[in-house]
């Protein structure tokens, strides 16, 4: 059995079409979930597969399904996160554009086991050629029966529309989301109450990233355990690793839960590119706190990274040389936050900004003596405090790169 | 009623509760910016963030719930820390202008700071520079470099008046309040967004640089400028040297009254107070064939009432006229009830008031006076005088300027010519001061103390939020004097010597005030 889960037919010729995917073995998980399994069993079967969200948080999927009631008489919504904005990730947009069918048929099954008649894709603006497949593909799934109303002869029927954001990190962070999708401003909502019984349009509502779903049919396919199998008991299934950097081979890579970092960009990205040194690595987009090169022999899964004070996030590796100025990084992950600010909350918009001001000024060469210290103040007023996970996905890296590259960020300062 | 802990003690809390409304009525005030009584929690500005027990990271007290044996701390070193920092963070875009700005001295931003702040600032960055005075309404001016996002004004627009004019534009740290390109706010409410900006973004071009606010004396009071009767606050200067009828009131505020106006009053209310300080009557007048005398209100009240008294010793009661207005109190419309009706059996009483106008569909009413139900209430028979009405007469009594219907105002005045005394008890000037012979000023409702009954049968006490200055005197006392010149029923009127004495009396005899 291929340990792979997402990209094993990756490569094959026109697998985005459904004739090609139905060819490998696909929608067969949907016809057995729906002809053979109850709901409540499919929900089951994920939760007993410990497989954990892949957008960041890492939840597990299988309970955030079992959150949402099914005694309400209100519609329940599926919201398929594929906002992929975090900086240096790109899974989702491989997973999309190569084998779209394989996220349908994961979203069919989500919604089959959750009660759900209508899903939304709230995909990126930016990915418009995957959004075309995406709709493509949505087109081939209708006419084969697959979606729409009574699916395989079934009684379930659900309908799928993708939706394109208009360009704010912002608005892949769930609530953020579903204001965008209800045409309004893309600012996050007070929690609770939680989208699972408040969510699109005030309905109890599932939002799962891309690669969480996409994982769903092998669950019910293969079973639990030979998903957990994949991976590790409490963190099921493999990851998509999108390797970037000063590596060999940048790429995206599916290795299992708790592969070691190090293996990761020596083995399959292939090491450092010639003559260029570790230094540092960001393991899980940007947000995720700086690993120095020491510490790379960390198994890659939410609880070793947590447990070393990063996160394992949408498992973005970054991976930073020597010759790259510690101040630069810093420099790009003020920017970027400060520019993606939503600008709801106090500390989150002022204090992205200020600090973004500052490392402007100390990479102008007019850095002072106190002004890491300040940095690393206003990112300790931020984290823990805003209405969002953006603020702490500002303030850790931030702290973490003041932190562990303090004495090279003094460096910039004049007579420091 | 689930009971919680905060700082330590014990405080009963309602269910569904907030933890910061619970402490609130406790007496422990959390600081907040963007969190309004009126409106869903927004916990943007995270200035009320306390500690619970049990949860490693602080809680929002704006819309944390209560529930039973939670633990709260509001003052721990965690809190302010926190607090601190989110001051910061405001002061850092904040301009220090408070020496020019009108919030100063009822800023909240300003308060908090001297609360929990007072620190040196860090930022050494300049500030974003931003629109200092931009048209948001009517009256209002938006200066975006001091407004912090709490989003009250929009929310007020979006939930309040449902209109929607305003809303968040651009993002992050150029986040800024717009309205539409074309329209800037015009409803009739749109006053109350000066009122609940926690800080000097919004000001009221109606008070912008007119004074400070620590020079305000703040008075309660209720709006008299349509039959809603919302609570109100008077602001005035009030000990400056100043010309005789100077300005003394400088702004009307709503004032929290959750069963009539909640937390808000209209512009027509708001803006409607120049009438207190100009074209008032303020010299009682006696006018003697071409010349105007200036006497005492008691050498008036002495003519008057041997004029009165001469028409009932003939038997010419019928000849004597009294028209009420809908702007008199409760215990006026009583007294007079009690004294020219009861006490003298004068039938020919009316009333007159001003003519309705448009209302809203919120709190402005279409009727313009304060206490029409008040009359129809207490003088139930009274109807607007016709001139035929006033053609029977020999003596008037005329409390306020309106005679009657407007459109038969010409008729009404020819009738009133020929009445052979006429006395008019008024707050203002008016064309009809021409046409009588005693002008008696009254004070402004602002100007003394009652009962006026709204709309919505609530009958609202008051007291004077404005001292009266004229010669004159309320038309209770003056009802009083002419009681004990006439000598009606002493037993009965002596003891009814303040508007709260009428009032229990009132209530004692007609039941709709019990």
């Amino acid at each position: 059995m291929d340990e792979k889960v997402l990209t094993r037919h990756f490569g094959v010729e026109g697998l985005f079409r459904i004739e090609v995917y139905r060819g490998l073995g696909g929608y067969k998980a949907v016809e057995k979930a729906l002809k053979e399994m109850s709901p409540s069993a499919v929900l089951e079967e994920v939760k007993k597969a410990s497989l954990r969200g892949r957008g960041g948080a890492g939840f597990p999927a299988g309970m955030k399904w079992g959150f949402v009631p099914q005694n309400v008489p209100k519609p329940r919504y599926l919201c398929v996160n594929a906002d992929e904005g975090e900086p240096g990730t790109f899974k989702d947009r491989y997973i999309m554009s190569h084998n779209p069918h394989l996220l349908l048929e994961g979203t069919i099954i989500a919604s089959y086991a959750v009660g759900i008649r209508s899903a939304f894709i709230y995909i990126r603006g930016e990915y418009e050629a995957v959004a075309l497949r995406l709709e493509a593909a949505i087109a081939e799934a209708y006419k084969a029966g697959y979606l729409g109303d009574k699916i395989l002869g079934t009684d379930f029927g659900l309908d799928v529309v993708v939706h394109r954001g208009a360009g704010a990190y912002i608005c892949g962070e769930e609530t953020a989301l579903l204001e965008s999708l209800e045409g309004k401003r893309g600012h996050p909502r007070l929690k609770p109450p939680f989208p699972a019984s408040v969510g699109l349009f005030q309905c109890p509502t599932v939002i799962n990233n891309v690669e969480t779903l996409s994982n769903v049919p092998s669950i019910v396919q293969e079973g639990a355990d030979a998903f957990i199998k994949k991976g590790l008991p409490k963190d099921g299934g493999t990851r998509v690793f999108g390797v970037s950097g000063m590596v060999k081979r940048p790429g995206i890579y599916e290795l299992p839960l708790g592969t070691k970092l190090r293996t990761i960009i020596f083995d399959h990205a292939g090491g450092m590119k010639d003559g260029k040194e570790l230094k540092a690595v960001i393991p899980g987009g940007m947000s995720a706190p700086i690993l120095t090169a020491d510490e790379i022999d960390l198994a890659m899964d939410f609880d070793s990274l947590a447990g070393a004070g990063s996160m394992l996030g949408s498992a973005a590796v970054i991976v930073i040389d020597k010759e790259t100025s510690t101040l630069d990084v810093l420099k790009a992950v003020a920017k970027f936050y400060s520019h993606e600010s939503c600008g709801q909350c106090t500390p989150c918009r002022i204090g992205t900004s200020w600090i973004h001001k500052i490392v402007k000024r100390l990479a102008g060469g007019e850095g002072e003596p106190d002004d890491i210290d300040t940095i690393i103040r206003l990112a300790g007023n931020i984290k823990g405090k805003t209405l969002c996970p953006l603020g702490d996905a500002a303030a850790l890296p931030i702290l973490s790169i003041c932190r562990k590259f303090r004495s090279e960020l003094e460096g910039y300062i004049p007579h420091a | 009623m689930p009971k919680i802990f905060i700082d330590d003690r014990a405080v009963e809390a309602a269910q569904g509760q907030t933890v910061l409304r619970a402490a609130e009525s406790a007496g422990i005030p959390i600081p907040h910016f963007c969190y309004h009584p009126a409106f869903a929690p927004e916990g943007s500005c995270r200035m009320c963030l306390i500690e619970i027990e049990g949860i490693p990271k602080l809680e929002l007290a704006c819309s944390t719930v209560v529930r039973e044996g939670l633990k709260v701390q509001t003052k721990s070193p965690k809190v302010v820390e926190a607090r601190k920092g989110v001051l910061e963070f405001l002061l850092a875009e904040h301009p220090l202008d408070c020496p020019i700005c009108d919030k100063a001295g009822e800023c909240k931003l300003q308060d908090y700071f001297e609360e929990y702040g007072l620190f040196r600032s860090q930022f050494k960055e300049s500030k974003e520079k931003r629109e200092k005075k931009f048209k948001l309404g009517r009256n209002l001016i938006l200066d975006r470099e001091r407004c912090i996002l709490c989003t009250r004004c929009v929310r007020f627009l979006n939930e309040i008046t449902k209109t929607e004019d305003a809303g968040i534009l651009n993002r992050g740290i150029h986040s800024e309040v717009g309205i539409f390109e074309s329209e800037f706010i015009a409803s009739n409410y749109s006053g109350n967004l000066a009122q609940i900006c926690p800080v000097g973004a919004i000001t009221d071009s109606d008070f912008r640089f007119r004074t400070r606010v620590w020079f305000l004396e703040s008075r309660e009071s209720v709006c008299p400028l349509c039959s809603r009767g919302c609570n109100i606050i008077i602001d005035s200067h009030p000990g400056f040297p100043r010309l005789p009828r100077g300005r003394r009131v400088y702004r009307i505020r709503a004032r929290w009254n959750p069963d009539v106006n909640s937390h808000w009053i209209c512009d027509h209310g708001r803006y409607g107070y120049a009438y207190l300080d100009e074209g008032r009557q303020d010299r009682l007048v006696w006018k003697k064939g071409s010349r105007d005398t200036g006497l005492s209100w008691d050498k008036a009240a002495g003519i008057l009432s041997g004029k009165i008294q001469g028409l009932m010793l003939r038997g010419k009661s019928q000849r004597i006229g009294v028209i009420l207005n809908p702007n008199l109190t409760n215990e006026e419309l009583f007294l007079a009830d009690r004294l020219f009706r009861k006490g003298l059996g004068i039938e020919k009483i009316y009333g007159a008031g001003p003519a309705p106008e448009k209302g809203d569909d919120f709190l402005l009413t279409a009727d313009r006076a304060a206490n029409s139900r008040g009359l129809r209430e207490i003088c139930p028979a009274v109807r607007a005088p016709e001139p035929k009405d006033l053609a029977e007469l020999d003596l008037l009594l005329l409390f306020g300027h309106h005679l009657g219907a407007a459109e038969r105002s010409a008729d009404l005045l020819k009738a009133l010519e020929k009445v052979e005394v006429k006395a008019l008890f008024v707050s203002h000037r008016s064309a009809l001061d021409d046409f009588v012979d005693f002008v008696i000023p009254v004070p402004a409702i602002a100007e003394k103390s009652g009962s006026l009954t709204n709309i919505d049968g609530r009958a609202q006490p008051f007291s004077a939020g404005l001292a009266f200055e004229g010669d004159g005197l309320p038309e209770w006392k003056a009802l009083l004097d002419l009681a004990k010149e006439l000598n009606v029923d002493h037993r009965y009127f002596w003891p009814l010597d303040s508007p709260a004495a009428v009032f229990r009396v009132l209530q004692e005899e007609i039941p709709f005030f019990k």
